[in-house]
């Protein structure tokens, strides 16, 4: 990973796959960067989570359902869904400030809005509103399929009704061979989509491209990512039961204190 | 600045009163003069130039509550050519921003967000540009190339005493910043061949070719630089031992209070800002700002004045601690390998 800033500072022309197989930061061409999730309370919000997907990293903060500040937003038969993204200047490798209104995180934010649309159950919550506050820190490629699976946890934690995860992961295809969850250093050379699926209905929520991809080539690639979705979706999955257990046992310590009694093991399955 | 949490008439004179008790109570059980427990962490932005993150206050069990403050410099190249507009200037440019994070603020539109980022921008560019405390090095080629200093702070979390974090961040960021070593590079063009007119004074041209190294008439002609490859990242900033911190007097005449929270910031007239720096023999105040709509007499001033160089110089010399201490540890990380 560190050598992927060195070579970026650098700017020479970089080996996307090498003869051994192996990407630019060492990497084998469907070996995914490490993620870490971090469930901790950050400030007021009801719920979030520091998601990290090698050196990117997004902090998404939920509140809600909670009613809307501005009244003319409500919807009478369900919740408003409302995603406001900031990326901060100093996350990429040139600095560069973007407003609020800026196209680009207009699209962004739309972009997760639209992935989360058919998965909270928004009809339990008439004429309220639910906002994600999505707070880019780190840039290293992947920058949607991070703020997408950081905003399934911080859903989850904020004890939103949801249908299913959502997991997403990047992935493109150097000449004729498909690499998965690239880097910012790969996102700029080879044609890359990103693919949100929900990995128990199996259905998928959002793929796009901004790149060209030769159409032989998609089937292999978006098949690749959606199986990398149910990698992801184990490793999300993990985070939330301990999270949640580690919840439900300081719930008993709290009983225990006032009642003295026994607390039952609750099982996840 | 609009307050950003709205109390009661009732919660408010419950607080104030309980600041003025004797002796005064606090909602968190601290006494006037305490600070939340503060943690800092330097580089922790590894596409920056330097960095820190600073929270006051925050659950070190959980992890929960605390303001927290994220701050990165990052140098840009800059020419300095008056005709190009890019607004490059001989020496290099110190500038700061800060965004506040809509989840720090959930209770505010997004009109009052931007207003409010203005207000504290505005308040840490005026104190961080003063010429005083312009760091030295910024320069790459004198009269033509500059670094611009962009420091870029965002506010992830507010629970009060915003100000305090902003700057210690600060102040942690431009401490722990590498300006990159450049050398500069030259284009001589070559010596006309010997033959023609400049044979005759041939020997005259010898003696103009031995170039003191003491002569200080010589012009230099640098027109670009280069980045030479070095093992650390660059040297530090200069002056960085000059860059203020900030202590907030909360005032509630005559009592004053530091480190508030939300609520104690929502329930006072008047809050003091004093941004002092003691790198020289005599302290200096760097910035000084009244925010609220509570009046001060000029011998309570005097007196706000002295209590508050003595808080700040405590923030200070344990802030230098905490820093040393990081950068020690960094040498020992790197001297593992």
């Amino acid at each position: 990973m560190v050598q992927s800033i060195s070579t970026l500072k650098c700017a020479s022309r970089i080996e996307i796959l090498n003869e051994g197989g192996f990407r630019s930061d060492g990497r084998r061409q469907y070996e995914l960067r490490s993620i870490e999730i971090d469930l901790s309370q950050q400030g007021h919000a009801d719920g979030s989570a520091v998601l990290t997907h090698g050196l990117t990293q997004v902090l998404v903060s939920v509140f809600g359902p909670r009613e809307a500040k501005m009244r003319s937003q409500t919807i009478h038969d369900r919740a408003n869904i409302n995603v406001e993204l900031s990326i901060a200047a100093f996350s990429a490798g040139d600095r560069r400030k973007r407003s609020r209104g800026d196209k680009r995180i207009l699209e962004f934010a739309a972009a997760i809005k639209s992935t989360f649309e058919p998965v909270i159950q928004t009809s339990l919550y008439p004429r309220s509103q639910i906002d994600i506050f999505v707070q880019v820190i780190q840039q290293d490629g992947g920058f949607l399929q991070a703020c997408i699976n950081a905003t399934t946890i911080a859903l989850m934690s904020a004890g939103i009704p949801m249908i299913d995860f959502i997991c997403a992961v990047s992935g493109g295809v150097h000449s004729t061979s498909p690499l998965l969850d690239l880097t910012l250093l790969e996102e700029n050379d080879v044609p890359n989509l990103t693919v949100a699926v929900m990995p128990k209905t199996r259905k998928v929520s959002l793929v796009t491209m901004e790149t060209r991809l030769h159409v032989d080539r998609f089937e292999e690639i978006f098949k690749l990512a959606t199986e990398a979705g149910q990698v992801i979706h184990g490793e999300m999955k993990a985070a939330i039961l301990k999270w949640s257990k580690g919840l439900v046992k300081s719930m008993g310590h709290g009983n225990q204190d006032r009642d003295g009694g026994e607390v039952d093991e609750v099982g996840f399955d | 600045m609009a307050s950003t949490t709205s109390l009661s008439k009732a919660e408010k004179s419950y607080i104030q009163a309980g600041l003025l008790a004797n002796p005064p109570t606090r909602g968190d059980g601290r006494s006037a003069q305490d600070f939340r427990t503060i943690s800092l962490q330097t580089s922790v932005a590894p596409l920056a130039n330097g960095s820190a993150r600073v929270s006051i206050g925050r659950d070190p069990h959980d992890g929960s509550g605390g303001t927290e403050v994220l701050a990165a410099t990052k140098l840009e190249v800059e020419s300095v050519d008056l005709g190009s507009g890019s607004g490059g200037v001989n020496g290099g440019r110190v500038m700061c921003s800060v965004t506040c994070s809509p989840a720090a603020y959930p209770h505010l539109s997004s009109a009052a967000l931007d207003d409010l980022q203005y207000d504290l921008t505005t308040i840490l560019n005026s104190t961080l540009t003063h010429p005083s405390l312009h760091p030295k090095n910024l320069t790459i080629l004198p009269g033509k190339k500059s670094w611009l200093l962009n420091l870029d702070l965002v506010v992830l979390v507010d629970s009060g005493n915003v100000f305090d974090a902003l700057f210690l961040a600060a102040r942690a960021a431009l401490w722990d910043t590498k300006v990159p070593r450049t050398r500069s590079v030259e284009y001589k063009a070559r010596k006309a061949g010997g033959g023609g007119e400049g044979g005759e004074k041939g020997d005259m041209e010898v003696d103009e070719e031995v170039v003191s190294g003491f002569d200080t008439r010589q012009i230099r002609h640098a027109t670009d630089f280069e980045l030479p490859d070095y093992w650390d990242e660059g040297e530090e900033l200069d002056g960085r031992d000059r860059w203020p911190v900030c202590v907030t007097l909360n005032l509630v005449p005559p009592a004053h209070f530091l480190d508030a929270t939300l609520e104690e910031e929502a329930a006072i007239p008047l809050r003091l800002l004093l941004m002092f720096s003691f790198d020289s023999d005599e302290p200096h105040i760097q910035g000084m700002r009244t925010m609220g709509n509570g009046e001060l007499t000029v011998p309570q001033l005097g007196e706000l004045l002295k209590e508050g160089e003595k808080y700040a110089r405590q923030i200070w010399q344990s802030l230098n601690a905490k820093l040393k201490e990081e950068e020690l540890g960094r040498i020992k990380e790197r001297n593992k390998f």
